[in-house]
């Protein structure tokens, strides 16, 4: 005998508007219109029952609602408010089902098969449901039926819970209005079209000749309107939440030590996301300080996003090694906590015609160890900035799939043997004799002698419209060693700015 | 009086007809040299290097053990500053060689240059004296077995026996142009020999030491 199907709704009704009695419980009871979009254009998109009594209904403006007899209050939409209320509901549900599936804002499905030994019959668990979303806040109608059709009807017309025997769901459901279905904008029209309004109505059509007509969807809105309903709960589950946490026993006042913890942290997270087949895109650390009697413990954030979502230990550690180092706590750290945003990262083949260069979360990793090195800033994918200023360019972070991939490419221009010019910086001051306003003699760090041929001067200068303007006459000149060095003077200094070699 | 100009040179390739031969010289898996004093032409010849290795679409990464790179000069010589990675590694010649390590061993660069080329008094000359052989074996053995062309450019001889190529580059004549006084300066000459070739495999035989190269870079 096949098991009997029982499916229990959470719905909240107005559920904007409830979600914002929940952050505001101030508000309960009282007309209140809660309005989205920009100004002066905001519209109502969902009033509470006290509002609606006076007439107040989505898709006013803000100012035709308030123009209604009566005290209306109006609150902006809040997206965080609906989330929490949305996370708050779904927690009533996962407390006393294990399946639980979220069908919009404000109504969730729950498999309450087999919960009688827990909760007593379905009565007692339908109020017993709506008792617990009344703690969390939330004024819910609970509805339990044979299927999710029937269950939201019965939430629907529920003052706070109604249960429809077993068996009885086409009975139940024979008087419902079809729009009850959430038809599509076509079959509805279709269906007005044909004279049908009640879901009795399209149970009682031919199911062959509607087939015919409709296809496969008109066979299943025909199962629901019948009280039949096969497909199973698309669970939900709670985010995880991946954070590690490490407490001391006494304060921590040594950067080593501090990294070993957290290098401890870094590998039990990095497991539990590995485990999960995910990877993390942003990382968050922090430290709590130790306080003296009676001040408030201070904490120290921060936040690192890796090159590419990964969960390597190793590469976590890299960059979290480097920023602390360059910014250590103030204070002895007296607990410490390492927490990741998870993605799921889909894996991605090698192709066969591989060209051996790395994956990009390869090269990030190996790239994260050389910034443990050399120090953040001091690595990365030169840019030249649209300057003659001398020596004008940037780092640019490296992104390492777009390294990967724009290398791929052979647009380059043709090599050309051009002669290098070995850069000092910064500039190194340098002690020029003149001699009919040609240098003859160089003395700089690291060189001293006569210069046996120049050319020169070759002016620059730039950005004339600005405080910081520069100018300078550049010289090639060389050495009786053989050594090849470009000057250049301001008006005021002589500088070595480089070497040819 | 009349004034004469003075034809400005067309701009020419360095590595004139042998491009392919020097280029090839260098073994992949393989820790190479290039050692030439100051003005010899030897950043000129690891520029056209990373040039003609990113106009190929490859990937490159430079480690600057003195931060003198001119990516504008690189730019100017062809190469794709987008495929290259710069790694400034502040003086530091110990770090240096440790990051050209890291990036040797991913395997996924065609050429890692570790530039430890630096004037007699910079500090930083004094910590190069301090790294011992074991630097240079962990260079070779990082390269090893993966496609990369690591190669090493110096002031003086470093790697000793770790290097499978050491090319030794001596400085040509500076040509000036204009005269009686000179007016601008056109370029340097550099010659290419090779000073120490090893096989990295019977089947690929290694350059020989009798190969030469003639090289002339234009400002």
């Amino acid at each position: 005998m096949a098991a009997l199907r029982r499916i229990g709704c959470l719905l909240v009704p107005h559920f904007a508007a409830a979600a914002a009695v929940r952050a505001e419980p101030a508000l309960a009871g009282r007309p209140l219109a809660v309005l989205d979009g920009a100004r002066p254009g905001r519209l109502v998109i969902e009033t509470s029952a006290e509002a609606r009594a006076l007439g107040v209904l989505p898709g006013m403006t803000e100012a035709a609602a308030q123009s209604r007899p009566g005290e209306v209050i109006c609150r902006e939409r809040v997206p965080a408010h609906e989330a929490a209320a949305r996370q708050a509901l779904l927690e009533v549900g996962v407390v006393h089902s294990p399946r639980v599936e979220e069908a919009g804002p404000g109504e969730v499905y729950l498999d309450v098969a087999g919960l009688g030994a827990l909760f007593g019959d379905e009565p007692a668990l339908a109020r017993r449901m709506a008792a617990r979303a009344r703690v969390a806040g939330l004024h819910a109608r609970v509805g339990i039926a044979g299927s999710r059709v029937a269950a939201r009807l019965a939430a629907r017309r529920a003052e706070e819970c109604v249960c429809v025997p077993p068996g009885t769901d086409a009975a139940h459901l024979r008087a419902a209005p079809i729009a009850l279905l959430d038809l599509s904008l076509e079959m509805a029209q279709r269906f007005a079209r044909w004279g049908i309004r009640t879901l009795g109505e399209l149970a009682d059509l031919p199911g062959r000749d509607l087939a015919e007509r409709l296809g496969t969807e008109g066979s299943r809105l025909q199962a629901l309107a019948r009280g039949e309903d096969l497909r199973p709960l698309d669970p939900w589950r709670p985010p995880p939440r991946f954070e590690e946490t490490h407490e001391l026993d006494w304060a921590l006042d040594n950067l080593e030590p501090l990294f070993g913890l957290f290098a401890e942290c870094a590998e039990r997270l990095c497991a539990r996301l590995e485990a999960q087949a995910l990877a993390a895109d942003r990382f968050e650390w922090s430290c709590r300080l130790a306080a003296r009697v009676g001040e408030t413990p201070r904490t120290v954030e921060g936040a690192f996003v890796p090159p590419v979502p990964t969960h390597e230990a190793r590469a976590v550690m890299a960059v979290l090694r480097a920023t602390l180092a360059a910014e250590p706590p103030t204070a002895p750290v007296t607990a410490l906590a390492l927490r990741a945003q998870s993605v799921r990262v889909s894996a991605s083949q090698e192709p066969l015609d591989g060209d051996g260069r790395p994956s990009p979360r390869t090269l990030a990793e190996t790239v994260a160890r050389v910034i443990a090195l050399v120090g953040p800033g001091n690595l990365g994918v030169p840019v030249l900035l649209d300057s003659h200023r001398p020596d004008s360019l940037r780092l640019e972070p490296l992104n390492a799939a777009a390294l990967l991939s724009q290398a791929k490419s052979t647009d380059g221009e043709e090599a050309r043997g051009t002669l290098a010019l070995r850069r000092c910086r910064p500039p190194r001051p340098a002690q020029v004799r003149l001699i009919g306003g040609r240098p003859v003699y160089l003395r700089a760090a690291g060189l001293a002698g006569p210069i046996v041929a120049s050319a020169g001067p070759w002016r620059s200068s730039g950005e004339w419209w600005l405080e910081n303007r520069w100018a300078s006459d550049e010289w090639d000149v060389e050495l009786a060693d053989g050594t090849l060095g470009r000057l250049a003077h301001d008006g005021s200094v002589w500088v070595l700015e480089g070497i040819y070699d | 009086m009349a004034i004469q100009k003075e034809p400005l040179p067309p701009p020419g390739w360095g590595l004139e007809g042998s491009a392919a031969s020097l280029l090839e010289a260098f073994p992949r898996g393989q820790l190479s040299e290039i050692v030439g004093p100051r003005s010899a032409g030897g950043s000129s010849l690891v520029t056209s290097l990373l040039a003609h290795a990113t106009a190929a679409g490859a990937l490159v990464a430079l480690v600057d053990g003195s931060d003198s790179f001119d990516p504008a000069g690189a730019a100017a010589a062809g190469a794709a500053l987008r495929s290259l990675l710069w790694v400034r590694a502040g003086r530091r010649p110990d770090a240096a060689c440790r990051a050209a390590e890291l990036l040797a061993r991913s395997g996924g660069f065609a050429w890692v240059v570790l530039d430890l080329s630096t004037d007699p008094t910079e500090p930083s000359e004094r910590r190069l004296s301090s790294l011992g052989a074991a630097t240079w074996i962990r260079l070779q053995r990082a390269v090893r077995d993966t496609p990369t062309r690591l190669v090493l450019h110096a002031s003086r001889h470093l790697a000793g026996s770790a290097a499978a190529l050491v090319l030794n580059v001596t400085r040509g004549s500076a040509r000036w142009m204009g005269a009686p006084r000179p007016t601008r300066l056109e370029g340097i000459g550099s010659r290419v020999e090779v000073a120490k070739t090893r096989a990295s495999s019977p089947f690929l035989p290694a350059v020989s030491t009798d190969a030469r190269w003639t090289l002339a870079w234009r400002l």
